[in-house]
């Protein structure tokens, strides 16, 4: 029975993961972290993260935040 | 009706970020002349008013730093030079010029035209030569992300052409909310929660129900508990895992490694591929949110306003009705039921070419699986619709790649 043919697909190199990346490198990213702190005005004090936006500069850190905000918002995963 | 649209019950679109039709597929045209890519003698001038030519030297990461400008005034740049704007025809010959605003090197400035060598994204070009790669796809506006990916979404952008967040504008509803009011079933599914979904993030916290991760996506294919409707999102940032591994960013944006994206978009197709039922009723969209700034030769055409007008704040200036598309971006649509290596034809075709912008993405999905439904922009009513692609003959599962993720 003839077989599919396979492709490989090639791993990216380690270096690659650069989570230090500084945030001013994407706008995308910045501007994800302002929207989500635009939702996070509306959660009550008891919910909110607590992190200043100001003090994200990396992309890392930027992730830290999205994810503190997403948990909040997913009730899936434990959120208001 | 064909017996592949009989057959569909699930529509899977995965959006990556920031890359141009003749960046990620040009290249292809050397082998296949139906393809409108590259024939390796576009140039653009640089700021000495030499011509720097397109080169298949693009690399997978570090060579697009510091990220192209994509705001709605550089495209118009990028797309006009050297005139200003409409009334004149797009040009295409302005990305170097606009690269050197971002960094004054003349030198890196030509990097804005590479494109990859045939082979080197053995998972966009074997997609793309295997399945329907369109020659016509283009962003819906020239501008930057969070508008594009609101056109996927919702149909329009509700006159925003920036990043910022944006409030819906009545009566008009995203795909996802049409279809629940329809009885039927929809998911957005994000990376992780470090990732999030981009650009919704209101309908993250209006309607939680519709989200889920990636790894549930996995886990729906395996048990085929796919819903209709799926919008798969890449990841998009380098972030710990939850078990303290290495999260590499997937979603292609410059200067995140573009092996990373290959791996996700084969992992996508891999996870419907791999179940025999749902592979053979499901269709798998991929496409990309907006060229990133990157190289195109095909001037983007006109189309129907979308009934706003966008602030000349966020213009520079230029009135702007959402009246013409922005610049093309790689789409291909997979599925057993489309014969292998179909071309759809764009606007190089003026006979039968067909232009498709991200506002087809709703327009296809309502009228699927609704039918007939009023509440739309004018974009989305008057855009193309992608699923007459498939046919009456499903390959043999032979005809079909499978990837091996190293």
């Amino acid at each position: 029975m003839p077989q599919p043919p396979v492709i490989r697909v090639p791993k990216p190199s380690r270096s690659s993961y650069q989570p230090h990346r500084l945030l001013s490198k994407n706008s995308l990213l910045q501007n994800h972290v302002k929207h989500f702190r635009e939702l996070e005005k509306d959660l009550p004090p008891g919910q909110q993260t607590g992190m200043p936006i100001d003090s994200i500069l990396t992309e890392g850190q930027a992730a830290e935040y999205i994810r503190r905000m997403t948990v909040r918002l997913h009730r899936p995963l434990g959120g208001v | 009706m064909s017996a592949g649209l009989d057959n569909l019950k699930h529509v899977v679109v995965l959006m990556m970020e920031n890359r141009s039709f003749d960046h990620m597929l040009g290249a292809l045209r050397a082998a296949d002349p139906r393809i409108n890519g590259l024939t390796g003698n576009e140039t653009n001038p640089d700021t000495t008013n030499e011509p720097a030519p397109v080169a298949p030297l693009a690399e997978f990461q570090s060579q697009l730093d510091p990220d192209p400008d994509h705001s709605f005034p550089a495209v118009q740049k990028q797309l006009f030079f050297p005139a200003a704007g409409p009334p004149a025809v797009p040009s295409m010959q302005g990305f170097v010029q606009s690269y050197s605003d971002v960094e004054h090197n003349v030198a890196h400035s030509h990097k804005i035209m590479y494109y990859f060598a045939p082979g080197k994204l053995p998972v966009l070009h074997t997609l793309a030569q295997s399945y329907a790669l369109f020659n016509g796809w283009f962003a819906s506006i020239p501008g930057p992300t969070v508008c594009n990916r609101a056109f996927a979404h919702y149909g329009t952008s509700f006159g925003k052409v920036n990043l910022d967040i944006f409030y819906v504008v009545e009566p008009y509803q995203s795909v996802y909310e049409r279809l629940l009011a329809a009885n039927r079933t929809t998911k957005l599914y994000y990376f992780d929660p470090s990732s999030s979904t981009q650009e919704v993030v209101n309908l993250l916290k209006n309607q939680p129900q519709i989200f889920a991760t990636y790894q549930q996506f996995l886990d729906d294919c395996k048990n085929g508990a796919l819903p209709d409707y799926s919008f798969v999102e890449p990841n998009y940032s380098d972030h710990p895992g939850d078990d303290g591994g290495e999260q590499l960013a997937s979603d292609q944006h410059p200067d995140h490694d573009v092996q990373a994206g290959e791996q996700f978009i084969a992992s996508i197709y891999n996870a419907i591929r791999q179940n025999p039922d749902l592979w053979q009723s499901t269709a798998l969209l991929i496409t990309y949110d907006e060229h990133g700034g990157i190289y195109d030769h095909v001037p983007p055409p006109a189309c129907i306003p979308d009934g706003f007008q966008a602030s000349l704040a966020d213009t520079g200036g230029m009135p702007f009705a959402f009246d013409r598309l922005g610049v093309r971006v790689p789409a291909i649509l997979v599925s057993p039921w489309i014969a292998k290596a179909t071309v759809v034809p764009g606007p190089e075709d003026p006979a039968n070419g067909r232009v498709f912008e991200h506002a087809s993405i709703p327009a296809t999905i309502t009228q699927h699986f609704i039918g007939n439904y009023d509440n739309r922009s004018p974009r989305e009513k008057a855009a193309q619709t992608f699923l007459d692609l498939l046919t009456d003959e499903m390959r043999p599962d032979a005809d079909c790649p499978s990837f091996q993720l190293d």
